[in-house]
C-alpha cells in the first residue's frame, strides 16, 4: 500500500516535471489583449478587429503600411459620386462549406445597426444608404452623399454568412455555433479573457497558413507575458515592454521585431475664449487665454526636445512626430519638415507674447493608455519648466481622463491617437475640424480649435472623389493645421513584438496587429 | 440559532444596499462609460444614440430605479462591453478564483499551524528561528514581487512549472475545476503557494505567540505533573485553547486573501475573476462592478457567520445568542 503510493507519487513528479509537449505546427502567442466577443459585428475595439480577422475576412484588406489591399472584394471604383461598385471574389467557402456571395455581404451591412455594442461599428457604415445586389459577385453601395473613404472603411466590414440571426446573442458566437465566417482560421473555442483557440480552415481562398493550430493566449500584465515568453509556454509575445526590450537584445535564444506604430502622443491646448482650468500667473488668474496666441503654443512646441523624448525617455522606442500621422499615410504632407528644439527662440517667442516671466497652467495626460504616455507627460512639463513656465503635471488612468475631456475640462492634455484607417478624414477630421455636429466633424475637437480656411480646403477634400486631387486637399489641410499647431504632435510610438528565435518569423505591422497567418515558422 | 441567522441575512442586504448605491454613485462621479469605450472615429450622432440606448441620459436615481427593478426580477444586468449576462460571466470565472484561494488556504493551514505549534514549542531552538524570520518576510514583502521570483526560478530558469494560465481542467461532481487534473495542480501550485505567504506568516506567528504562552500555564504544568505526554497535553489541551484567535484570524484572512487574488492573479495569469473586475472597472462597467461586489458582501458574511458558528464550538462560554 505504501510502496505503491510511493511509486504513483513519484511517477506523478516526474510527469509534472516533464516540460508540455511541442508541436512544431502550433503557434502559441502571448497577447495583451484579446477580442470582448466573437460576434465581429459588436465591437470596433483594435484588439477584438485583430483576432476576429482570423475567423471573418473584411471587404477590404490593409497591408503592413495600413494602405488598401484586396480582400474578399478583388477590385472597387466608385461609379458615380454616390455609388460604389464593388466585385467580389469568386470561390470563396464559409467554414461551413457554404458559398460566399453578394448576399452576404449586403446582409452583413445590414446587420450591424441591429447588433452593435458600446463601441459602435455603424462608425464603419455611417455613409452607407442602400446596398444593391447586382449579380452574385458584384455590389453597389449608394451613399448617403459622397463617400470618397468608402473602401477605408470597408476595412473592418467583417462578412457572416446571410444565414446569421440579426439579434446579439453574443453567447451563440462564444460557444462557436454562429461563429462561422471565410478567414483563414476557424473558431474552436474562446472564454472571455481567456485562450482563443483557432484551427487551420482547409478551403481558405487566400495563401495557405503555416500553422495547423493557433492559441492566441490573454496575458495583460507585461510582466507575466515576459515570462510566458522566456519559459517557454510561449511562442511569441507582442507589446514587449522597453525595459525587457533592452534585455532581450542580448539573449541569444530570442529575436526581437520592431515597428513604427501609428499612434502618436499629441499635445492639445485648449484655445478657448476662456480656458477651462485658469492659467495663472502669481497666482492671479491671466486675461485672456495665452493660449489662443499661436506664438505661445510655437513656444511650447519650440521648447520640446523629441530627441531626448525619444532616446531617454522612451528608451529608443520611438520616433519624432512632426504632424499627426506617419509618413506615408495618405495626406500626410511632406512640406513640414521636422520640429526645431530651440529654447531661446521660444522665451523670445513667449516674451513677445507678453509672458517674460511665464505663467502656471495644468496639463494633463492618460498614464495606461498606452506605453510611455506618463513619462513623455512628466518630461514634457520639465521641459517646459526651462522655458521658464510651472507645469502641474497630471497623469490620470483613462477611466477618469477620457469622460473628462469629453467634458472639456482640461485646459491642456496630452494623450494618443492612432489614425486608424490610414488617411487624414479619420484623424483630421475628428480633431482639428471645427465641431459640426451636422457633417459629424470636430467630434474629438475639445480645444475649440475652429480655423475657416482649415475647414474649407479639409471639407473639399471631403468631396472629391479622385483619389490624388483628394490627397493634395488633406496634404494641405494638414499643414495647415500644423502650422496653427492646433494640436501638438511630440513622438511617434513604435511597437516590439519578441519570439523565439528558432520558431518564428514575424513581420511587424504599423497598425500592431499580431496575424498568425501572416507569421511564418522560422528557417 | 435561526434568529441569530436571520438576524445576519437582514444585515447583509443592508450592506448590499448600501455597496449597489456607493458603485452608482462612483462611477457616475467619473462620467459616462460611453466616453471610456467609444470609438474615437465615431460622431456626436453615434455617441448620443449610444447615452439613450443605454439610458445614460437619465438622472441618477432613474438608473438605479431602474437597476432596482431589473435585480427584483432577477435580472443582474448585461455587461456592456461583453453583452452576455453578468451572472453568466461572473461564474465562468468565479471556479478559477474560489479554487485557487481553497489551495492557497490548505497550504497556509497546513504549513503554517503546524510550523508555529513547533516555534512555539521549542522557541529558542534554531529552525524555530528560522521558521520566525521567514515568517516575517511572508507579510513584510510583496506579493507580486515575491511571484515574479518564484516564476522566474521555477518557470523561467528551472523550467519545472508553468509560468501561468489555468491549464487542463476535469469536472468533478459537475463542477470544473483544475484540481483533478495532474496538469492542473502543475498550473495552480506555484500561484496558490504565492498567495498563501501572507496568511502562513499570519498564522505562524499566532500560533507561536499562543504557545509560548499556553506552555507556561497552570493546567500545562498540572498535565506535565501528571505525566502526560507532551504530544497530548499539545494536541488535546492547549491547541484547544490557543485556537480561538486563530480561527477569527483565518476567517479575516480568508475574507482578504480573496482579495489579495486580483494580485496574484494578474502574475500568473490566472483566468479568475480577479482580472475580470480589474478590467470591468478600468471599463467602467457597470453591471459586473455592481455583481462583482455584491458577491463579494455576501461572501463576507457568510465567512464570517461561519466564523461564529465555529466559536461556539470552540467554547462553549461563547454564546450565540446572548453571549456576544
Amino acid at each position: 500500500m505504501t510502496k505503491s503510493f510511493l511509486r504513483s507519487a513519484v511517477t506523478a513528479l516526474a510527469i509534472m516535471a516533464a516540460a508540455p509537449a511541442v508541436y512544431a505546427d502550433d503557434l502559441i502567442i502571448g497577447l495583451r489583449a484579446g477580442p470582448d466577443s466573437i460576434d465581429p459585428h459588436w465591437s470596433t475595439l483594435g484588439s477584438q478587429a485583430e483576432a476576429l480577422r482570423h475567423i471573418y475576412d473584411t471587404v477590404v484588406d490593409v497591408d503592413d503600411k495600413l494602405q488598401l489591399k484586396p480582400g474578399l472584394a478583388v477590385s472597387w471604383e466608385p461609379i458615380d459620386d454616390t455609388t460604389w461598385e464593388f466585385k467580389l471574389r469568386e470561390g470563396v467557402k464559409f467554414h461551413d462549406g457554404s458559398d460566399f456571395t453578394a448576399e452576404d455581404v449586403k446582409f452583413s451591412i445590414e446587420r450591424i445597426p441591429e447588433v452593435t455594442g458600446p463601441m459602435p461599428m455603424t462608425l464603419y457604415t455611417k455613409y452607407v444608404d442602400s446596398v444593391e445586389v447586382v449579380d452574385d459577385y458584384t455590389l453597389r453601395v449608394h451613399t448617403k452623399g459622397m463617400a470618397p473613404a468608402l473602401p477605408n472603411d470597408f476595412t473592418r466590414l467583417f462578412v457572416v454568412s446571410d444565414g446569421t440571426s440579426m439579434e446579439a446573442r453574443n453567447e451563440e458566437f462564444n460557444s462557436g455555433e454562429a461563429a462561422i465566417g471565410t478567414g483563414p482560421y476557424k473558431f474552436v473555442s474562446w472564454e472571455p479573457k481567456g485562450d482563443l483557440v483557432l484551427e487551420r480552415f482547409d478551403d481558405y481562398w487566400g495563401e495557405e497558413p503555416a500553422w495547423e493550430k493557433v492559441i492566441r493566449r490573454e496575458i495583460p500584465d507585461d510582466a507575466a507575458r515576459v515570462a510566458a515568453l522566456r519559459s517557454g509556454d510561449v511562442d511569441m509575445i507582442n507589446y514587449v515592454p522597453a525595459s525587457d526590450y533592452l534585455a532581450f537584445q542580448n539573449d541569444d535564444s530570442l529575436e526581437t521585431f520592431i515597428s513604427d506604430s501609428i499612434y502618436i502622443l499629441n499635445i492639445a491646448p485648449s484655445v478657448k475664449d476662456e480656458e477651462p482650468q485658469p492659467i495663472t500667473v502669481n497666482g492671479e488668474p491671466v486675461d485672456g487665454n495665452p493660449l489662443q496666441d499661436l506664438r505661445v503654443r510655437k513656444a511650447l512646441d519650440l521648447a520640446i526636445n523629441r530627441d531626448v523624448l525619444v532616446n531617454v525617455v522612451l528608451e529608443g522606442l520611438g520616433n519624432p512626430a512632426n504632424q499627426l500621422m506617419p509618413e506615408g499615410f495618405f495626406g500626410y504632407s511632406e512640406e513640414l519638415g521636422p520640429r526645431e528644439y530651440d529654447i531661446e527662440q521660444a522665451k523670445a517667442l513667449l516674451a513677445e507674447a507678453g509672458y517674460p516671466d511665464g505663467f502656471e497652467i495644468d496639463f494633463t495626460c492618460t498614464n495606461n493608455r498606452v506605453p510611455g504616455d506618463a513619462v513623455v507627460c512628466e518630461a514634457l512639463a520639465q521641459m517646459w519648466a526651462r522655458l521658464g513656465l510651472k507645469v502641474n503635471a497630471q497623469a490620470l488612468n483613462g477611466t477618469v481622463f477620457f469622460p473628462a475631456a469629453a467634458r472639456e475640462e482640461y485646459t491642456m492634455t496630452m494623450s494618443a491617437w492612432g489614425t486608424l484607417t490610414g488617411e487624414a478624414a479619420y484623424t483630421y477630421g475628428a480633431l482639428t475640424h471645427t465641431k459640426d455636429a451636422e457633417k459629424g466633424f470636430g467630434n474629438f475637437n475639445r480645444t475649440g480649435y475652429s480655423n475657416p480656411e482649415f475647414d474649407k480646403v479639409f471639407d473639399e477634400g471631403t468631396q472629391t472623389l479622385d483619389a490624388e486631387a483628394r490627397k493634395k486637399l488633406y496634404e494641405e489641410a494638414s499643414y495647415i493645421a500644423m502650422e496653427d499647431r492646433a494640436l501638438i504632435p511630440t513622438v511617434i510610438l513604435q511597437t516590439v513584438w519578441a519570439a523565439d528565435k528558432d520558431t518564428v518569423e514575424i513581420t511587424p505591422r504599423v497598425d500592431q496587429e499580431t496575424r498568425a497567418y501572416e507569421i511564418k515558422p522560422a528557417k | 440559532m435561526l434568529g441569530f441567522l436571520v438576524q445576519r441575512l437582514l444585515q447583509a442586504v443592508v450592506v448590499i444596499f448600501a455597496m449597489s448605491i456607493i458603485v452608482f454613485l462612483g462611477v457616475y462621479a467619473i462620467g459616462n462609460p460611453i466616453d471610456v469605450m467609444i470609438d474615437p472615429g465615431a460622431t456626436q450622432a453615434i455617441r448620443q444614440k449610444l447615452i439613450e440606448q443605454y439610458g445614460l441620459d437619465q438622472p441618477l436615481w432613474q438608473q438605479y430605479l431602474t437597476f432596482l427593478t431589473n435585480v427584483v426580477h432577477g435580472d443582474l444586468g448585461t455587461s456592456m462591453v461583453y453583452n452576455v449576462s453578468v451572472i453568466k460571466l461572473v461564474f465562468s470565472r468565479l471556479p478559477a478564483t474560489v479554487e485557487l484561494v481553497f489551495v492557497a488556504v490548505m497550504i497556509a493551514t497546513l504549513i503554517g499551524i503546524p510550523a508555529g505549534i513547533y516555534a512555539g514549542y521549542r522557541p529558542n531552538s534554531i529552525p524555530a528561528k528560522a521558521i520566525m524570520a521567514l515568517s516575517v518576510l511572508g507579510f513584510s514583502v510583496p506579493t507580486f514581487w515575491i511571484g515574479m521570483l518564484l516564476v522566474m526560478a521555477f518557470a523561467v530558469n528551472l523550467g519545472w512549472l508553468p509560468s501561468g494560465g489555468r491549464g487542463d481542467v476535469g469536472s468533478l461532481f459537475s463542477l470544473q475545476t483544475s484540481l483533478v487534473t495532474l496538469d492542473g495542480w502543475r498550473h495552480v501550485i506555484m500561484p496558490a503557494f504565492n498567495l498563501s505567504l501572507f496568511m502562513m506568516g499570519l498564522l505562524i506567528r499566532l500560533t507561536r505567540a499562543g504557545m509560548v504562552e499556553a506552555m507556561q500555564t497552570d493546567y500545562v504544568k498540572f498535565a506535565r505533573a501528571q505525566g502526560l505526554p507532551d504530544r497530548q497535553i499539545v494536541f488535546r489541551h492547549v491547541l484547544r485553547n490557543i485556537s480561538i484567535p486563530i480561527v477569527t484570524v483565518f476567517g479575516l484572512e480568508l475574507g482578504s486573501t480573496l482579495a489579495f487574488a486580483v494580485v496574484t492573479e494578474s502574475v500568473f495569469n490566472w483566468p479568475g475573476v480577479g482580472k475580470l473586475i480589474i478590467d470591468s472597472i478600468l471599463q467602467l462597467d457597470r453591471p459586473v462592478m455592481v455583481t462583482y461586489l455584491i458577491l463579494v458582501v455576501i461572501l463576507f458574511v457568510l465567512i464570517n457567520l461561519v466564523v461564529d458558528v465555529i466559536y461556539a464550538q470552540l467554547d462553549p462560554r461563547v454564546r450565540l445568542k446572548g453571549g456576544k
